[in-house]
């Protein structure tokens, strides 16, 4: 099977960006990232656009993106696996290079989140489980399904409020470092713990805030990255899975079954074990998310995730470095484009190139977590350098 | 950073859905009787809950209404302060998921709870409940 490695990043500024339409703010993305793999678009055969969709004007976002773009007569699609739509989105552009459809392909994520009120953002994302079921008499919400989650982590394993507070306080650490984050501030712990409750145990900073924002990668076959590139970064191994739309279905409520399925396979593909992983992103849509994601893919003991924030595990210098771009908490969660923001970060740091908040690479191995909702869908990717 | 000039869309949309519930109205129906009741294949034996008019376990359609019972333990839940559009007229409420005791497990509001003091483990019971509208639903309540 051929090998694929990304070979080109874009990123767009992450926040409130009522100066760009959604495909302008896509284009920031694509612009960097052909020129950063310096291919001719000409060249690049295949677009994959990862968008959730339905908070912004367009319904068809592909199309839209690379008309602006002028990306003409490629093949494209929209592909839709909720917050996980970016690493879907790339799998299917690393799918079409492994086929032999093309040598060079896109993945784009965007999303264009705050175009609609915030209230009808929360339903739309509220919406997003087993509708007729959870929403029609009960109006779930997106922090209602994650703290369902959160409060029976806490009553098997004892995580407190605090511990789910100091991964927020993590975020926001590594988020001052990062421009195109939405936040670019230090909190407290005491700030995160007093913030307002959204849905409790839940409170204000234990959640990712809604986002405007794009990001890009160019992938190629090997023969071509070898020629475009001296630090191509591979994509060795991609697992995925999903679990029941209705969460009344799931066996429990401390982890997320996708996650830990996806990850066996990406470890599996890869060849790898979870502790030869350098540096992660982790879906941490909220802060327990990103507990939970300790466990889930092996990086703790089942129960452990608390004790690894409490410990520094998790910050530069620790065991396994997570989120040193701010994660969805502080960089921003544009839904779509999260998963291949995800991939940007993790090559920039395997490329050794992310600056102030850089992590150690020992075996070049990072790996990117992306949920989509609650865990109804999960990816994991593992990146390399060999 | 000042305000961009943007455009405030002239269109509007509302969405609203027509959702056939022909296949399995039967729990529609019981409910607003009173009954909590759901789908077992006939072929296999599966309960399923929420109903369903084909079988997930052999896929088979031949299907019998048989009752869930009431009894139930809290799992988790949560209290829901900042609702959805559709739910502005809501007070905050909490969700809960409660398992019954043949083990299903059913996502509904707690009802006549003081949110500080629910508690996993606590016992419950399936309640019914009409909507302002009409329309029938169901609860947990403390025992």
């Amino acid at each position: 099977m051929s090998r694929v490695a990304i070979v080109g990043i874009g990123h767009s500024k992450f926040g409130k960006r009522t100066d760009v339409n959604v495909a302008e703010l896509a284009f920031e993305s694509i612009k960097q990232a052909v020129s950063d793999a310096g291919v001719d678009k000409k060249d690049i055969k295949n677009v994959v656009v990862g968008s959730a969709g339905g908070w912004y004007e367009e319904s068809l976002p592909a199309v839209i993106v690379n008309e602006y773009a002028g990306l003409n007569s490629v093949g494209t699609m929209r592909v839709e696996a909720a917050c996980a739509s970016g690493s879907a989105a790339v799998k299917a552009a690393y799918n079409s290079i492994v086929s032999g459809e093309g040598d060079v392909a896109m993945a784009v994520g965007v999303e264009k989140m705050t175009e609609v009120d915030t209230l009808t953002s929360v339903e739309l994302i509220g919406r997003a489980g087993s509708y007729m079921w959870e929403f029609e008499n009960y109006g779930m919400t997106f922090p209602a399904y994650y703290a369902l989650y959160a409060v029976a982590h806490m009553n098997k394993f004892g995580t407190t409020e605090e511990d789910m507070s100091r991964v927020a306080v993590k975020a926001h650490h590594y988020g001052a470092m990062n421009p195109m984050a939405q936040f670019q501030k230090e909190i407290t712990l005491e700030k995160a713990l007093n913030s307002q409750v959204v849905s409790w145990p839940l409170k204000l900073y234990d959640a990712c805030p809604l986002t405007d924002g794009s990001a890009a990668v160019v992938l190629a076959s090997e023969d071509v990255a070898r020629k475009l590139t001296d630090s191509p970064v591979w994509i060795k191994g991609v697992g995925y899975s999903s679990d029941s739309a209705n969460l009344s279905k799931r066996s429990d409520y401390v982890g997320l079954e996708a996650t830990v399925e996806a990850a066996k396979r990406a470890y599996l593909s890869a060849k790898i074990r979870p502790d030869q992983v350098d540096v992660a992103t982790c879906h941490d849509c909220f802060t327990i998310a990103e507990l939970m994601a300790y466990e889930d893919l092996g990086f703790c003991k089942k129960g452990d995730g608390a004790k690894l924030i409490r410990e520094g595990q998790t910050e530069v210098g620790g065991r396994i470095p997570v989120n040193l771009d701010g994660g969805l908490k502080a960089k921003g969660h544009p839904i779509g484009a999260t998963g291949v923001s995800m991939m940007v970060e993790v090559t920039k740091q395997l490329r050794q190139e992310a600056g102030s908040h850089q992590a150690s690479i020992k075996n070049g191995i990072g790996l990117v977590h992306n949920v989509g909702g609650t865990g109804h869908y999960a990816y994991v990717t593992v990146l390399s350098r060999n | 950073m000042a305000e961009e000039p943007v455009l405030h869309s002239r269109r509007t949309l509302t969405l609203r859905f027509n959702i056939p519930i022909g296949k399995t109205h039967e729990f529609w129906d019981a409910l607003k009787q009173g009954r909590f009741v759901t789908t077992k294949c006939s072929t296999c034996g599966n309960v399923c809950f929420p109903p369903q008019a084909d079988c997930p376990k052999c896929m088979g359609d031949k299907l019998e209404w048989v009752e869930l019972g009431r009894d139930a333990t809290l799992v988790t839940y949560t209290y829901v302060q900042i609702t959805p559009a559709s739910f502005a007229d809501s007070d905050p409420y909490i969700i809960a998921i409660g398992e019954l005791s043949n083990g299903i497990k059913v996502l509904a509001w707690l009802e006549g709870v003081q949110p500080d003091k629910a508690r996993p483990g606590m016992k419950l019971r399936v309640d019914t409940r009409t909507s302002k509208e009409g329309s029938p639903y169901y609860v947990f309540v403390p025992v």
